[in-house]
């Protein structure tokens, strides 16, 4: 390659192969480009072609690298688990002071015998049944 | 090479694409190295194949024992057919042939 910045483009491309890919094909493939380029070939095009073949190289699955993909999928998924986990866990509590500030923190309480003031009966009588019923499930 | 070699061979090409058909075409008449392989692919089906898609199905037909590497000459290394890369083209090209030659005939039936 006559033009030095083909040849820096073309080499950083092929950087991107795997070192394994590098030793088998790296010097045919540094000079098949410069002879692709001598011909008119733009040295975009040649590094661009270089750069998705970079790409499907290390994406290609291989018996050994399976596994750690497969190691990574779970780690990626674990994290995310534990931040929704987080976030459910900081969201919570004050979604529940917000609503003990609407209601009053008296309706929350099972078995109330307190007329909770400010507070229609119809209003507050199914929350103390659908409570009772989801505690009696459970017991 | 029994047919049924061949039909696995087949199976195998499906599947790596037109660029892998293309290069056993290319080399069916011997060995070639890549930048010969580009040429000659261009000449003969006027598809100008991306050096990075070349070496990929290279790889691919290799694995799949399609093609050969042979000993390097200079920096260049050549690939040769193997006797079940033949196979699997010569009954993917009788398919092909196939499938062609109904198409033409339902075109005709059709009157288009």
């Amino acid at each position: 390659m006559d033009d030095p910045r083909a040849t820096r483009l073309v080499e950083t491309v092929l950087r991107c192969y795997p070192a394994r890919w590098r030793r088998r094909h790296g010097e045919e493939a540094a000079e098949l480009a410069a002879l692709l380029i001598r011909d008119g070939t733009p040295a975009g095009s040649v590094a661009w072609s270089y750069l998705a073949g970079a790409a499907r190289e290390r994406l290609t699955s291989r018996p050994g690298r399976r596994l750690s993909t497969v190691a990574c999928a779970l780690l990626v998924a674990a994290c995310s688990l534990g931040v929704s986990a987080g976030l459910l866990a900081s969201a919570a509590p004050a979604r529940a002071a917000s609503t003990s500030q609407a209601h009053g923190p008296a309706q929350c309480r099972p078995g109330s015998p307190e007329p909770v003031p400010g507070v229609t009966p119809a209003m507050s009588r199914p929350q103390v049944i659908i409570w009772a019923a989801g505690h009696g499930r459970s017991c | 090479m029994s047919r049924q070699d061949g039909r696995a061979g087949q199976n195998a090409l499906r599947r790596v694409g037109e660029a892998s058909v293309l290069i056993l075409i290319s080399l069916a008449d011997g060995p070639k190295h890549g930048y010969a392989l580009i040429q000659d692919i261009k000449q003969l089906a006027d598809v100008e194949l991306g050096p990075g898609t070349l070496y990929g199905a290279l790889d691919r037909l290799e694995r799949l024992g399609l093609i050969e590497p042979l000993p390097a000459d200079d920096r260049r290394h050549p690939y040769r057919i193997t006797a079940p890369g033949a196979a699997a083209l010569r009954v993917h090209l009788d398919s092909l042939e196939r499938v062609s030659a109904a198409g033409r005939l339902r075109l005709r039936l059709g009157g288009i």
